[in-house]
């Protein structure tokens, strides 16, 4: 022990990291206590809020729609354009939830 | 969330355009119409247009400088100049040397309007599937 304790010792100083590299570290690490979300809301919360805008989108465009199916709107392309407004958000959103299962499966996949 | 950015000014033009599609449906309908509610002979409608700043100042108004701007009818006018006289003394229109007025509607220039607006409708209509694409591309990024 001693034996590789003293390699060590002398082999560190070639070892050790540059010294103006450690402060670029410790920029990334994370400032409030462990385990405790960052303030603003998490992924989940930005995700929810997200959930809720396409919701949100999705019932005004069926709105439109109603009301031009029923002779209050002359206006269709009102209707179509709100109805891919709806469209392009739901993609959006089950993008972003691709993601995220892709993610976890990948470090599900990770070999212990 | 805004995805659709630009759209709403598409959406103010699509609406303008079938506005004055209605209002030359209207002016070839009428075009041999001697007696209107006022008792003379129809006289052709003009749509006339004004631009309109969105009022969501959003990231799109931003990227624009200040605001996207659409448009809309600003309102319909009537044409002054007089139609034309015809001597038809057997119209029940007709006054008392007999000449009856016709619309100042003239069919060529509707057609020549109509064509115009149809155009001017797809042109927008381009757009807002060009900007639909563009989205679905961009999701695409992910895949």
């Amino acid at each position: 022990m001693a034996i590789i304790g003293s390699t060590l010792s002398v082999g560190s100083p070639a070892i050790r990291p540059p010294l103006d590299l450690a402060p670029a570290r410790e920029t990334f690490a994370p400032k409030g206590p462990a385990g405790v979300p960052p303030a603003g809301g998490g992924f989940g919360d930005i995700f929810e809020k997200l959930v809720g805008d396409v919701e949100q989108k999705q019932a005004n465009a069926s709105q439109i729609t109603r009301s031009v199916l029923l002779g209050d709107n002359p206006n269709l392309h009102q209707s179509v354009i709100a109805m891919q407004e709806a469209s392009i958000s739901f993609g959006l959103m089950v993008e972003v939830r691709n993601k995220v299962v892709e993610g976890y499966q990948e470090l599900m996949r990770m070999p212990v | 969330m805004d995805l659709l950015t630009g759209i709403e000014a598409t959406n103010g033009a699509l609406g303008a355009q079938r506005t004055r599609l209605d209002v030359i449906a209207q002016n070839i309908a009428n075009a041999r119409t001697t007696r209107g509610p006022d008792g003379k002979a129809y006289q052709r409608r003009v749509v006339n247009f004004e631009s309109e700043l969105l009022r969501t100042q959003g990231a799109a108004g931003r990227a624009a400088g200040g605001g996207l701007s659409t448009v809309r009818v600003a309102g319909v006018g009537i044409d002054p100049t007089p139609g034309q006289r015809v001597n038809d003394a057997g119209h029940p229109d007709a006054d008392a040397q007999g000449m009856v007025t016709l619309p100042n509607v003239n069919l060529a220039f509707e057609m020549v309007d109509l064509i115009t607006a149809s155009r001017a409708y797809e042109a927008n209509l381009s757009v807002a599937k060009n900007a639909r694409q563009m989205a679905l591309k961009t999701l695409e990024i992910g895949k």
